[in-house]
């Protein structure tokens, strides 16, 4: 009987299909709502949110076995409409072209970005209804799993998107610093972004992990595994502590103290959300417990 | 059409293990794949000590979640209710694996798909009987058409009252235990 | 078919995507699996016999092309009933194992071995043969075997060289089981009426693992019209599971027990009167004897309350005569204890006192099939011999009830050293790995000037012989016709090639032949292999094609209750037996000490007792891949270790554990359980491989030999293997 299917493959496309999508939303964000001085942002965002996924989806491909070995098999892949997978792959097939012609449009790359840019605003309306959408499908994906209660809850989906957004900010942030250092003054305009998101990524997770000790027999062995049992030191140090506390507490200090943090700092609070929401991901998978059937 | 199933009285299961090799060469696996698994579960302390061996196979569930997750449709039920992969359209994404509750799925590397218990439906289709069922030296599984009232399998279901394992996941197998 | 719904749209959507021309149709033809390209080829079924053990189970072979792929059961046949155990299947795969032996080898170094032609391996050891027998006589040779079908052929080639010495597993396995049956029934082995009984005992004998496939299908429809079983063992062994009562004895002490019931059996007057009167002989000595042997003195020897053994004595009463005390093989009864004798006969007395022979639901004589032979001309008599062997075998002074043919094989090493035996010819069997003493059976067999080994692949004791002639695997050679898979009807059935050998190997009946001559006894070997066959089944006017093509053939012959007859010196079934008077020994079942027991002041010291498991035959299945990994998976080389014992040497369980004495000492994981008696540990038999040239199962485990000094009991000289003190410690980090 084989335990867990899925190993760090699958994990990592997880955690960039949510980042690249929360990288994307926190572009259109920038874009619509802070357009001066956020500029820099939106166009890190934008940069890196279709590389990401794609990266993401070739882990997905190459997780695949025949699938990879003869690619014309993945055809079938959407063969089946209950299957959240054949969505995943329609979702994707759609949001990747958007997320690269957004690229294209905010950095002006190419005459495709040029024409793109006439229709800016209809691509950041729908390609952000499809990064939701990414975002959230990567927590339905495995929210539908009969095979592992712990998964099997509503807050899945909610939880990956909150945490696709706080990494998908961390993320535009590492580029916007990467692409022009003096943003990085600006950028503390976005730690307030950090402090919320963080806090909600944080009160979802909380929820997510003490509802699941009471939800089943077996979603409550997964969730004592990360709270106390094997995999809990991974799970405080690496999601609650380094992931969310720290980069919480850091970025409220960038916040108050305006550009005055150190670079190092500032970009070391965004490495950690990233860290933290792969982490998470990798714990989610690791800790899932079949249920006791003998 | 019939619809088949398995009852299981695994207080005569002496956890010998031809089942599984029988299985393994009628289906030609590997030494490391299986489709069937022998499990063990003690219980209380001497005097009353008891361990009792579980046999373990795809339930061939009604309501299969591992049908619903399959993006490419790989997994379907054959007319006789039997949960079959197809070979030619998985593509391994092992989604299945993860959806299976009672993890009764495997992945065949060599070929790059899944693969489960198949009921050994092309040997009952001539008219044979599962290979884990026929060897089995004390006659723990009984095989035969679920909707059947006079077939042996009903008769035991009915009379011993034998239980699929965890009927409240919901999945409606059609693999029945009688445990005690 | 809602599914093929889910293949059009799939298909659909597929080409709408535009990579539907890579898409061959025929990869949406579900199903396909059924048809690899392997299945097109020509499908074959041939009928044989297993080799997996000596059950000999009837199978039919079914093979694609070249290749073999599975195997059913024959259902007519008396010992399997068309079923097959794990290894059965699994051996199928051995035809292919990468180790085996291709052709003829001279060892020409410690581990280097030399290719040769069978002509070169003949004529050398014809001559070595000739020489050793000139120099120290034709008793100096040996024969050790785990009798095949031709068994009788392989004794036959030592008595023409002018050898009696024909050695056979039988101390380390069975021993006192035959001869304690044979001496008060007249037969050793008495087989169960296990389907229609009711009631039944098993003492040491593990049929779920120690397998018989026959007794455990009719085990199996018992149960279903409400037989009751018992299994009495130290440990909770598999038949336990099945079983409705599980007894833990205390290990070494059945024979306690044993006396206990019968003398509950004879004072609550609960005996089968009337066959004890009319088929019997010494009730009222044993009567005598057994007296003292209360329910109360039998709960301090044995650690089963004494309600317990009372109302095993009554449910025995209640049932009989379909009731039985299983006649046990290896286990409690068989090489294991210096009481097992006295067991074996207390046992048998028991069954006597419940009337139970030759009864429905009780115990029988499985009918005998005679088979025809060649006429003496090709198959001239043999010279006479004595009657006895090199190890005392049948010697009046020594082991006088110990019959020549079956032999002490433990003594071999003893005897090399000594100079007593200087060449052996060793078959199907493998003394390195399956005798007491691995260091001590090295030594001994390295002395030999000459060794020659039939076996398939390169056993321990291959590995140290002068020459190997490989004999060609089950699945690859014809054999004589068996008789052994009867049960209760008389049955013929023959072993016979599935495919052509893979490599220049040859059967054994054909070695035999081809190596008479080039040792000069040709002409007691002037026969063909088909000619033996034939004239075997004259008799019943069966053509030897006919039962080529059907495997197995049923001659009739079926027994039928009814008053039972007794082979025994007095005609009668003897509580006394008369042999034992004869020779002064103890001739009415009487207590008896085991030879040693733990040391109970010393937290450290258990017996070590061992034990078959159904998916491995004694030691020479772990090297196949299929069968090793179900030890693997279920990690089943642990050692079992009683919950408080273990606590008491910071043991936990999985923890690794140091077991050693004087003999030997290694390293095995604890499996900390309940079902195990506190007295001792448990180590599963199988394991402990250290032929190099095995490289599945190289180092995988370790072997109850491996920890068994070099005993002979005292009247039979069998191994006492349960005779083990061990230390075990928690392995230090
Ligand atoms: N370690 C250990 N020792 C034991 C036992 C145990 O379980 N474990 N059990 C005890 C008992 S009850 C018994 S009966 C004896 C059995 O003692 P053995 O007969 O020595 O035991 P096996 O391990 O069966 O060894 C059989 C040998 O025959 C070889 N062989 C297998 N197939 C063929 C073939 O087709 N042709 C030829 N020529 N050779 C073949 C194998 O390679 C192996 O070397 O062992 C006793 N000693
Ligand atoms: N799968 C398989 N089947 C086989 C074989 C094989 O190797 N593998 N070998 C065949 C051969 S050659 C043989 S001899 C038989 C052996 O068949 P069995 O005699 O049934 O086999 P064992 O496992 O040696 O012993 C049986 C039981 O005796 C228990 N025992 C040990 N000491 C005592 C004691 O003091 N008192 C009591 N009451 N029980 C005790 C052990 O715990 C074990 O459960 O199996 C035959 N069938
Ligand atoms: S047991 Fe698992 S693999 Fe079998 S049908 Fe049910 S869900 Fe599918
Ligand atoms: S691995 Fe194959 S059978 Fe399983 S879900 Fe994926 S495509 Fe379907
Ligand atoms: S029914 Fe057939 S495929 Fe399924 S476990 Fe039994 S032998 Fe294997
Ligand atoms: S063959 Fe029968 S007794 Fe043996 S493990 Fe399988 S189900 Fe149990
Ligand atoms: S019991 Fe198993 S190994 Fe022994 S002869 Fe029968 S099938 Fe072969
Ligand atoms: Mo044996």
């Amino acid at each position: 009987m084989q335990q867990s299917a899925w190993g760090w493959l699958i994990i990592t496309y997880l955690f960039l299909a949510g980042a690249g999508s929360g990288a994307f939303i926190a572009a259109v964000a920038c874009d619509l709502l802070a357009p001066d001085w956020s500029k820099a942002l939106a166009r890190a965002g934008s940069l890196v949110a279709g590389p990401l996924v794609i990266i993401g989806t070739l882990c997905l491909v190459f997780d695949l076995e025949a699938g990879f070995w003869q690619p014309w098999r993945q055809f079938y892949m959407i063969g089946n409409l209950r299957s959240m997978i054949s969505w995943g792959v329609i979702i994707l097939s759609i949001f990747i072209p958007l997320a690269l012609l957004y690229a294209a449009a905010l950095n002006e790359i190419t005459f495709v970005g040029k024409l793109a840019q006439k229709y800016v605003t209809a691509i950041e309306i729908i390609g952000s209804l499809f990064a939701i959408a990414t975002a959230t499908y990567t927590g339905v994906l495995i929210a539908v799993v009969n095979g592992v209660p712990f998964w099997n809850t509503p807050l899945m989906p909610v939880l990956f998107l909150a945490s696709a957004i706080s990494t998908g900010l961390a993320a535009a942030m590492i580029v916007a610093a990467i692409i022009d250092v003096k943003t990085i003054k600006t950028l503390s305009n976005f730690a307030l972004g950090h402090v919320i998101f963080l806090s909600v990524e944080g009160l979802v997770l909380m929820l997510f992990v003490f509802m699941s000790l009471t939800r089943s027999t077996e979603a409550a062995l997964s969730a004592s595994g990360l709270i106390s049992g094997t995999l809990s030191p991974y799970f405080w140090g690496l999601v609650v502590i380094l992931g969310l506390v720290v980069p919480f507490i850091l970025s409220v200090f960038e916040f108050l103290e305006y550009g005055k943090m150190p670079k190092s700092l500032v970009v070391g609070a965004d490495l950690l959300v990233l860290m933290g929401g792969m982490s998470l991901r990798a714990l989610i998978i690791f800790s899932g417990t079949p249920p006791q059937i003998i | 059409m019939p619809r088949y199933g398995i009852a299981i009285d695994s207080t005569k299961c002496i956890g010998c293990h031809s089942c599984r090799v029988a299985c393994q060469n009628q289906n030609e696996l590997h030494f490391d794949e299986t489709f069937n698994w022998i499990k063990s579960k003690d219980r209380g302390q001497y005097p009353s000590y008891g361990k009792e061996f579980i046999p373990l196979q795809c339930n061939h569930c009604e309501n299969a979640p591992c049908q619903r997750v399959c993006p490419t449709g790989a997994t379907y039920t054959s007319k006789e209710g039997v949960v079959l992969v197809n070979p030619k359209t998985c593509v391994g994404c092992k989604y299945c694996m993860e959806a299976c509750p009672y993890k009764m799925r495997i992945i065949d590397h060599r070929r790059g798909i899944v693969e489960k218990c198949r009921l050994c439906i092309e040997l009952v289709r001539e008219g044979g009987t599962p290979a884990c069922v026929t060897t089995c030296p004390t006659q723990v599984r009984i095989f035969g058409d679920l909707d059947d009232p006079n077939s042996a399998i009903s008769r035991f279901i009915a009379q011993t009252g034998a239980q699929p394992l965890r009927p409240d996941l919901g999945t409606v197998p059609k693999i029945f235990y009688k445990r005690s | 078919m809602d599914n093929s719904g889910i293949t059009r749209r799939k298909f659909i959507i597929g080409s709408a995507i535009g990579g539907a021309s890579l898409v061959a149709s025929n990869y949406l033809n579900l199903e396909s699996w059924a048809t690899t390209e392997e299945s097109t080829q020509d499908l074959k079924v041939t009928p044989t016999l297993c080799d997996g053990c000596g059950n000999w189970c009837a199978i039919k072979v079914y093979t694609r092309g070249k290749r073999i792929w599975k195997a059913e059961g024959i259902p007519i046949a008396g010992n399997n009933l068309g079923r097959i155990c794990a290894k059965g299947h699994g051996l199928l795969h051995e035809v292919y194992n990468k180790d085996r032996i291709k052709s003829p080898l001279k060892r020409t170094g410690p581990n280097k071995f030399e290719p040769i032609s069978w002509e070169q391996a003949y004529r050398e050891i014809g001559q070595r043969v000739q020489e050793i027998k000139k120099e120290h006589g034709p008793e100096s040779f040996f024969w050790l075997q785990f009798p095949e079908g031709n068994a009788g052929l392989c004794s036959r080639f030592m008595n023409a060289l002018g050898s009696p010495n024909v050695f056979s597993h039988a101390t380390t396995c069975f021993l006192p089981r035959n001869i304690g049956w044979w001496l008060t029934i007249g037969s050793a082995k008495p087989e169960h009426d296990l389907e229609h009984t009711r009631f039944a005992i098993f003492l040491g004998r593990n049929i779920a693992a120690g397998l018989r496939l026959r007794a455990l299908s009719d085990l199996s429809k018992a149960k279903d019209r409400g037989a009751r079983f018992v299994v009495v063992d130290p440990r909770f062994s598999e038949l336990a599971s099945f079983a409705h009562q599980y007894v833990q004895i205390r290990p070494g002490t059945d024979l306690a027990l044993m006396l206990a019931i019968a003398n509950t059996l004879i004072a609550e007057k609960l005996y089968q009167k009337d066959f004890v009167d009319k088929y019997s002989q010494g009730f009222d000595e044993l009567a005598q004897k057994v007296k003292g042997y209360t329910t109360e003195w039998a709960e301090q020897k044995t650690g089963i309350p004494r309600g317990v053994i009372g109302k095993l004595a009554h449910d025995l009463a209640e049932s009989a005569p379909q009731a039985f005390i299983h006649r046990g093989y290896h286990g409690a009864l068989g090489t294991q204890y210096k009481n097992s004798l006295q067991l074996v006969r207390a046992v048998a007395c028991v069954n006597g006192l419940l009337g139970n022979f030759n009864q429905r639901g009780g115990m029988f004589f499985h009918p005998e099939v005679k088979l025809g032979r060649l006429d003496p001309q090709k198959f001239p008599k043999t010279p006479e011999l004595g009657d006895s062997m090199v190890d005392g075998s049948g010697a009046s002074d020594r082991y006088p009830i110990t019959p020549v043919g079956l032999g002490l094989s433990q003594a071999i090493p003893e005897l090399a050293l000594e100079g007593k035996l200087k060449a052996g010819f060793v078959y199907h069997n493998n003394p390195l790995r399956t005798c007491p003493n691995p260091a001590r059976v090295i030594e001994g067999y390295r002395k030999l000037d000459l060794l020659v080994s039939f076996d398939y692949i390169l056993s321990e004791t291959a590995s140290l012989a002068h020459y190997i002639l490989p004999e060609s695997y089950y699945l690859e050679r014809d054999d004589v016709v068996h008789t052994n898979h009867c049960f209760n009807s008389k049955q013929v059935a023959i072993r016979q090639a599935v495919i052509e050998p893979l490599y220049d190997t040859k059967p054994m009946v054909v070695i035999l032949i081809e190596l008479a001559k080039s040792l000069g006894i040709g002409n007691y070997f002037n026969f063909t292999l088909e000619e033996y066959n034939q004239a075997a089944l004259a008799p019943f006017g069966i053509t030897l094609e006919r039962l080529k093509q059907e495997g197995v053939i049923d001659l009739g012959g079926k027994w039928e209750p009814g008053p039972p007859q007794f082979k025994t010196p007095s005609g009668k079934f003897e509580f006394v037996s008369s042999t034992l008077q004869d020779l002064n020994l103890p001739a009415v079942p009487e207590w008896e000490e085991p030879l040693v027991v733990p040391d109970q002041s010393d937290i450290h010291s258990f017996r070590l007792i061992h034990g078959k498991q159904a998916h491995h035959t004694h030691a020479k299945t772990i090297n196949q891949e299929y069968l090793k990994e179900i030890s693997l998976l279920n990690d089943m080389t642990r050692v079992w270790i009683h919950p408080e014992r273990a606590k008491a040497l910071g043991i936990k369980d999985g923890d690794c554990m140091t077991i050693s004495n004087s003999v030997g000492k290694g390293r095995a994981r604890a499996l900390v359980t309940d079902g195990i008696h506190r007295d001792c540990v448990f180590l599963p038999s199988s394991y402990g491989v250290y032929s190099r040239n095995l490289r599945t199962a190289f180092g995988f485990g370790i072997s109850y030999n491996d920890f068994l000094p070099t005993y002979f009991d005292p009247v039979l000289g069998h191994c006492m293997s349960n005779e083990i003190i061990v230390r075990v410690e928690k392995t230090p980090a």
